[in-house]
């Protein structure tokens, strides 16, 4: 399998996933996209140091996974793509941050590992709300929700577009590959002397089927923008975009788990 | 009804790919355009829909020229059934596309909604209504797509090798459904048999001008001009070799 | 480049996000002053396209290593600045959705850092003056093509790779210093653009010997051809290594004061020292004294010695990077040229 069909399968993943039925898929898609957003951003402010405050914020997804039927398993394959540019920012705290954290017998552990461990929870944390969101929210309904905060109609009719052609050209981009190593069976990539001819007669066929697909769309009169569907608010989907926001903000603001702590091991709190 | 009349037309001056060509379609009739590669057939529907304009001579469409200004009454008449199911089909679902000529014309969604029903039900593929268009085989895309023309209401539908690339069952199928269709037809294809099983009339397109008109049955059994146009008899009616 | 939401902080990924809708909402008003109808379809495939084309391996002769393209110089060479950002915007954020590639929040940011640059300051500063012969108006149209797309393509990464760490060590999510980071972000980028720049080359002259309609600008470009081929890759070379290596060296020179300003964090002597040079550093609290103590006691490295081997490494790398990139950017042209020649 290369890897245009690995990305094909993937993405064929996310459809089937947002096909399934769960109360969490029948969610407005709005409520959702605003549930994640402030999720993001509330996650991503705590303190770099605050681990009990972001372990906290792993409610969310760990609820969301529960309440959807979508499992952490399927998204942590995601991580790899951000894996890179996270550990070249984080792996250094732990020799540079050279504050205390904690001493066992002769070691202290500096600062630094509790700061990378901040920043993975928080990756880990963000990549899954992100997952959660499109795993239980169909593109359609995505691009609605992205009309009524009023993106303009031009953005969200290119996503559509983009969306439904990306898959056509990524499996010509597949069907490509595989013919080129067959007729190359020692080459790992593409050789230089085909460096401008394979994507660049990709691009030719591809600027002549932009013109059918417009034919297409004006034959069944296409003006320039697309009918966008008007989604209703229901009050379900209202609870739980106000419920979720609350608790964000809650565990934002009180270090719950520091307060149940000292609580339970009987300090003041 | 579509009427050429005495209608050439060149991409580039001097290179004609059709030459004087005029004739008639009544309405109600399903006519085969047929025609070697390069022949001219996909230009002649390219005409009739106003993708392109005649360098000269005139097409009309039930009475009215086709022209820039006419382009949206045109286009509501005719259904155009691409060859690649895959550029007629742009939006993500079959159902966002069943949707997307209706409510350009002005549909209101729910009638619109009826509509497509309505019409999946016709055409036996309401399976397909919430599938993705990327998920869904060839047979079941080029069925999708004929759907999609179909919720326009057109009185004229205009296909473009409906039948290739499909396996013998979908081919069939296909068969069916443009059979049952009562609008005005006009098919092109290099599957004669296919055309033999769906058109009363034939137009036979070389050298950019109308080397033949006539009943399906008379010009699919003429050996000879068919093979003077780079065609063959349908299977069904050469004779077995052994 | 993809940056994830943990990388950011709210106001960074706030201010990045801000940034980008303004030059989208640009772009659209832009666009919808065009004929829209039609470039709608062909920029959507051309999104697609990118996506798509990213999966494409090229193997960089002689490495046995391979690259992939970014695309937002390749788009804005076919759509144009404006509507290249556009497509651009919808790659990323398909992406981002999709595959995780990048964060939702941090959206902004990676829509800048990977969109902005190769799209406006590609096009603007190096696609349409070079393919139109405002600058070595005395080359053929291909070269020039090669080089705008080269150039263009290696700034535009370095642009790009540079924001990433600004916006990394502002959100404070990194203890590396400002400059150690960069110095290792941009000669990793420098080599990636190249690459990108010189597959975006071929491709967009195999195209402009195919279809030269479809590329911008390239209907003004005056004719030209008088440089021979050995003195045009020389001045590529040069040019590019001049311009990419400058931006690195500059980079990973360390520029203390800045790496103070963006270092200051909460911590109290940190927090209390802003802005001092570093022989003050801890000597005004008494609190800092012993934190220094302890940190002397128990930390992994010492503090200068790692620093300056860091700064050190970097500029080495640049310098070993930057030479290995010489050698690579003349035969990646030569192999190009001779294609070229026996398609004629």
């Amino acid at each position: 399998m290369n890897k245009a069909e690995y990305t094909l399968r993937e993405f064929y993943e996310m459809d089937e996933l947002a096909d399934r039925r769960s109360p969490v898929h029948r969610f407005s898609a709005l409520s959702k996209l605003a549930v994640t957003v402030v999720y993001l951003f509330v996650v991503v402010s705590f303190d770099r140091y605050d681990l009990t405050g972001v372990l906290a914020m792993a409610l969310y997804p760990y609820l969301l996974f529960a309440m959807s039927g979508l499992t952490f398993g399927m998204c942590i394959h995601k991580m790899r793509y951000i894996l890179p540019l996270l550990i070249f920012a984080g792996i250094f705290n732990p020799f540079l941050d050279r504050n205390v954290w904690f001493v066992i017998g002769s070691v202290s552990v500096s600062k630094g590992w509790l700061s990378l461990a901040v920043l993975i929870v928080k990756a880990v944390c963000t990549v899954s709300a992100v997952f959660l969101l499109i795993g239980t929210t169909k593109i359609d309904a995505i691009c609605g929700a992205l009309r009524r905060i009023h993106v303009p109609s031009m953005l969200v009719t290119l996503i559509l577009l983009t969306y439904r052609y990306m898959s056509v050209l990524t499996e010509e981009v597949a069907v490509m590959t595989d013919a080129y190593h067959l007729r190359a069976p020692r080459q790992k990539g593409i050789d230089v002397s085909a460096w401008g001819s394979f994507l660049g007669q990709l691009i030719l066929r591809s600027m002549d089927r932009a013109r059918e697909l417009y034919a297409s769309m004006l034959l069944r009169g296409y003006t320039g923008e697309f009918p966008a569907e008007k989604q209703k608010g229901d009050s379900r989907s209202l609870i739980h975009a106000l419920v979720w926001c609350s608790v964000f903000l809650l565990l934002r603001f009180v270090p719950v788990i520091r307060i149940i702590g000292t609580l339970v091991t009987g300090g003041k709190v | 009804m579509i009427e050429f009349r005495h209608v050439s037309f060149a991409y580039e001056t001097g290179y004609p790919v059709l030459q004087d060509v005029s004739f008639t379609i009544q309405e109600h009739e399903s006519v085969g355009l047929i025609g070697a590669n390069g022949a001219g057939k996909s230009t002649v529907m390219k005409l009739i829909l106003g993708l392109l304009f005649p360098s000269e001579g005139e097409v009309y469409v039930h009475g009215i020229r086709v022209s820039k200004a006419t382009l949206a009454d045109v286009r509501k008449m005719c259904g155009f059934v691409l060859q690649n199911s895959d550029s007629q089909m742009f939006m993500p679902t079959v159902k966002e596309d069943l949707l997307f000529g209706p409510l350009n014309y002005g549909m209101s969604r729910k009638e619109a909604e009826e509509k497509a029903d309505a019409v999946l039900e016709q055409l036996q593929i309401t399976a397909l209504k919430e599938r993705y268009n990327h998920r869904i085989s060839g047979g079941e895309k080029r069925m999708a797509a004929i759907a999609s023309v179909l919720t326009m209401e057109p009185s004229v539908i205009l296909m473009d090798e409906p039948t290739s690339a499909l396996d013998p069952y979908n081919r069939r199928q296909i068969i069916q459904v443009i059979r049952s269709l009562s609008v005005t037809k006009v098919l092109t294809s290099h599957d004669l048999d296919m055309i033999l099983d769906t058109c009363q009339r034939v137009i036979l397109i070389g050298n950019g001008t109308v080397q033949a008109d006539g009943p399906a049955s008379a010009i699919l059994r003429d050996q000879k001009l068919l093979e003077a146009n780079r065609l063959e008899l349908p299977l069904s009616l050469q004779k077995p070799v052994l | 480049m993809h940056m994830a939401d943990a990388l950011l902080s709210p106001p960074v990924a706030a201010t990045m996000a801000a940034a980008s809708a303004v030059t989208a909402g640009y772009c659209v008003n832009t666009v919808r002053k065009e004929n829209t109808a039609e470039k709608i379809p062909v920029m959507a495939v051309s999104a697609a396209l990118v996506f798509a084309g990213q999966m494409i391996n090229y193997t960089i002769p002689g490495t046995g290593s391979s690259g992939h393209i970014c695309g937002g110089m390749l788009l804005s060479a076919l759509l144009g600045p404006q509507a290249g950002f556009l497509s651009m915007i919808t790659v990323l954020t398909i992406q981002c959705l999709f595959f995780a590639d990048g964060g939702l929040m941090a959206l902004g940011a990676n829509i800048w850092n990977m969109a902005f640059y190769g799209c406006f300051v590609g096009y603007y500063f190096f696609w349409r003056p070079i393919v139109r012969g405002k600058i070595f108006g005395s080359l053929s149209v291909p070269l020039r093509i090669t080089l705008a797309a080269v150039l263009g393509s290696v700034i535009s990464l370095q642009l790009g790779a540079l924001s990433v760490v600004l916006e990394t060590t502002l959100s404070g999510i990194t203890e590396l210093p400002f400059g150690a980071f960069a110095g290792l972000m941009l000669p990793i980028h420098l080599a990636i653009g190249l690459v990108e720049g010189l597959v975006t080359a071929a491709i967009l002259v195999f195209v402009y010997h195919a279809r030269p309609e479809l590329l911008m600008d390239v209907q003004d470009a005056g004719k030209g051809g008088a440089f021979s081929l050995k003195q045009t890759i020389a001045i590529l070379a040069a040019v590019t290594v001049l311009i990419g290596g400058g931006l690195s060296l500059y980079a990973s020179s360390n520029p203390d004061g800045l790496e103070w300003a963006l270092f200051g964090n909460a911590e109290e002597g940190y927090a209390e020292n802003m802005g001092l040079n570093e022989d003050n550093y801890g000597s005004t609290s008494a609190v800092a004294d012993g934190a220094a103590g302890i940190q002397e006691a128990t930390s992994f490295l010492p503090d200068y010695a790692f620093k300056g081997n860091d700064s050190a490494l970097g500029t080495t790398v640049s310098g070993i990077v930057g030479s290995g990139i010489v050698a690579l950017c003349a035969f990646g042209i030569a192999r190009l040229v001779r294609t070229k020649e026996k398609e004629a």
